[in-house]
């Protein structure tokens, strides 16, 4: 039969007619780029912007933690040591005697309450769950209270309040060394944990806590008055949750104290979750929720609305200028592909009305357009993905470095910052522990984000093409002779 | 081959009707060659759109053979078209994109003829008006009698029974208006086709062998220079017959 002689001259009048009126063709495919690229553009920027913020959420918890879930403790007694830089807080009551007390304590961290650890075992039997791990975040704090001699007539030292020295202290579950903070540790010196350091005295230490301490493999570091030997350095990610000092997480509970829980044998105050796949991390985050009712449960996207800094405002700027922009420029490509479509139709009302007068359906004109629209739409697709790789190549070349302010514990209640007074009580609450962390936004194209580049370039085509197709369908045959009456 | 039984077309232009043919009769026979004249707005073209089945009048019979044109859908009409009515027109439509060759294609598009089918009757329509050496020249790039030329083979191409051409020559000069005048002629007389020729040249008008006149929508018919057929039913303005 015909189709391969029908499709060739199909091709062939498809061709020649874009070439005649190229320029016109070559406008509409580059409004309809401009406006696949800029979409590309903006969901490559978005999809940055996700990255960024699980770099957030993994610099806290640990690369591959999908959730983390944590629980504000009860309200806080007074008398609390004072903190070091805000960054979080001890509470123990204490009173000035008559010689100074020498303090080494280890304490729960900005706000963070203790969690049963038979929360971590109900957790992994929950659906889309592939692996959990419990973990304690804890401050040691070394500090000298002065003896009631030594205070002045305001109940101060001469001096000034005492400052103390504080590390922070993570216990890790050594059977599950990969989650958490510190799974995102790589050993630099000596070695990492083993089974039977579970009750050990033995600690694995930040490279740059052990270049300020001077410690090395071999070193002691005393946590709780207990000294630890040091058995391995670890260089860590840039973030905030990496810890000073990683203990066996049995030894932490043992040696941590709340005011609220005198001993933490058998608690945890942080659990991390990795689900089975990304897909099952909502109905994780859900089961977890109906579980632990009390417990706040994070996810690198609930973690988004915690994060301030510039990495909130750039995520803003693409959410608000950036998908309005987008929107705005491909509703405009539609609508000006679809007039010079129509236009084009009507500078042919003689051609195609001398088509029909020859027997041609309308629906073989239509698609003689619409596929004359489609090959505008390709192109314009192609185009668009090149404008949008090239918009995501300049976002990662030209973007400046941005910053996250996150809650180290976020969900968790604010952390106290106290000062200490001559009655040993806590004097003020300032602002939760915050820590913020450097992110380079990129824009990673992903093969969805073309897919939908392709598809919005050629559904503009189509919607351009329907309107001279609908044009010319509504043409009569008689146009041909319509100047001759 | 046409009968027309009181045939009226009328159009709304802006808030008024025109009507262009109003209650008109006329008889077509098999091979014969009728030319209509008439001053422009006359309803010339617009008789020539309804013998071509490019449109239904408002009322009246158009017979044929044997189908009423008035009656059919559109679909049965581009069938109509495509099968038994070939085209010329005065501008020569062409279109610009496609070769001589390619031009005359178009009219076997509805055809579902084989690739070898379609070369072998374009070549032939082509070396019946003189073409065969431009087959794949551009009309850009042939002479006004040559692209008409181009339109006579595309519109005979798919051996139709009725040419129905509009101001074939009225975009040509006096030599090439002969050139063309006796190609017609000599495809009517060699093909046995019904031909509808409409101008404003009486000359040319004149060749035929009727010559119908319109005038605000009617019609009179006069005999033409050469002898009518036998068997033309059309012949003088018949007792109601316009």
């Amino acid at each position: 039969m015909s189709s391969t002689s029908d499709a060739r001259f199909f091709f062939t009048y498809l061709f020649r007619e874009l070439q005649r009126r190229r320029r016109q063709a070559l406008l509409t495919a580059l409004g309809l780029a401009a406006g696949a690229g800029l979409v590309l553009t903006v969901t490559a920027a978005s999809a940055g912007v996700q990255d960024a913020q699980a770099t957030v959420l993994h610099s806290l918890y640990g690369v591959g933690t999908d959730v983390t879930v944590t629980q504000a403790p009860p309200p806080s007694n007074p008398g609390s040591l004072p903190t070091a830089g805000g960054q979080s807080s001890s509470k123990f009551v204490f009173s000035p005697g008559k010689s100074p007390q020498h303090v080494d304590q280890l304490g729960e961290t900005d706000g963070l309450g203790a969690l049963p650890a038979s929360s971590v075992a109900a957790i992994a039997r929950l659906p889309g769950v592939k692996d959990v791990a419990g973990g304690i975040t804890a401050l040691d704090t070394k500090l000298t209270i002065p003896a009631l001699s030594q205070l002045g007539q305001n109940g101060a030292p001469p001096g000034g309040l005492p400052q103390g020295t504080t590390c922070t202290v993570d216990g890790v579950d050594l059977a599950h060394l990969g989650l958490g903070p510190f799974g995102s540790a790589a050993l630099s010196a000596g070695r990492s944990f083993r089974d039977a350091d579970a009750n050990a005295n033995v600690a694995v230490i930040d490279s740059g806590y052990a270049t300020a301490g001077k410690l090395t493999v071999g070193s002691t570091v005393t946590i709780a008055h207990i000294a630890f030997t040091v058995v391995g350095v670890v260089d860590q990610p840039q973030g905030a949750g990496a810890a000073d000092v990683y203990l066996p997480l049995a030894r932490a509970q043992a040696l941590a104290a709340t005011p609220h829980v005198p001993s933490s044998v058998g608690k945890v105050d942080v659990i991390y979750v990795v689900a089975a796949s990304g897909a099952a991390v909502p109905m994780v985050r859900q089961e977890i929720a109906r579980l632990l009712p009390g417990a706040t449960v994070t996810t690198a996207s609930s973690l988004a609305s915690d994060v301030t800094g510039s990495l909130a405002s750039a995520a803003s700027l693409i959410s608000d200028l950036g998908r309005w922009l987008a929107g705005a420029v491909l509703v405009a490509a539609f609508v000006i592909a679809g007039l010079l479509s129509a236009a084009a139709v009507t500078r042919r009302v003689r051609e195609i009305g001398t088509l029909k007068a020859f027997g041609w359906r309308t629906r073989r004109i239509v698609a003689q357009i619409m596929g004359e629209s489609a090959v505008i739409g390709i192109i314009g697709a192609a185009l668009g993905t090149a404008v949008g790789f090239a918009g995501a190549a300049l976002i990662q070349a030209l973007a400046p470095g941005l910053a996250a302010t996150v809650s180290s514990n976020p969900g968790s209640a604010p952390a106290e910052n106290v000062s200490l007074n001559a009655t040993g009580e806590h004097t003020s609450i300032a602002q939760g522990a915050q820590h913020t962390v450097p992110v380079h936004l990129s824009a990673p194209v992903s093969a969805e984000t073309i897919g939908l580049a392709v598809l919005l370039a050629l559904l503009g085509a189509v919607i351009a093409g329907s309107f001279g197709a609908w044009r010319a369908a509504r043409l009569r045959p008689a146009q041909a002779m319509a100047s001759v009456a | 081959m046409y009968t027309l039984t009181d045939i009226s077309k009328t159009y709304r232009k802006g808030q008024h009707r025109v009507t262009a043919l109003d209650g008109l009769n006329l008889s077509i026979a098999a091979g014969e060659w009728l030319a209509i004249q008439g001053r422009t707005g006359s309803g010339k073209t617009t008789l020539l759109q309804l013998l071509g089945a490019l449109d239904h009048p408002s009322s009246g019979v158009i017979n044929f053979d044997g189908r009423d044109l008035a009656r059919l859908t559109e679909a049965d009409l581009v069938d109509v078209r495509a099968s038994s009515i070939g085209f010329v027109f005065q501008t020569f439509n062409l279109i610009p994109t496609l070769s001589a060759r390619e031009n005359v294609e178009v009219a076997l598009i509805p055809q579902g003829l084989s690739a070898a089918q379609r070369r072998t009757r374009v070549a032939e329509a082509l070396a019946s008006v003189g073409l065969a050496d431009r087959a794949s020249h551009l009309p850009a790039e042939l002479s006004g009698g040559q692209q008409q030329r181009v339109g006579i083979a595309r519109a005979l191409v798919k051996a139709p029974s009725v040419l129905l051409a509009d101001e074939p020559t009225g975009n040509l000069d006096v030599d090439t208006r002969d050139e063309i005048m006796a190609l017609l002629e000599a495809l009517w007389r060699d093909r046995g086709l019904t031909l509808v020729l409409v101008t404003h040249d009486t000359a040319i008008a004149r060749r035929a062998q009727r010559v119908a006149t319109m005038d605000d929508g009617h019609l009179s018919v006069a005999p033409g220079e050469r002898p009518q057929p036998g068997h033309a039913t059309g012949g003088r303005s018949q007792p109601g017959q316009q």
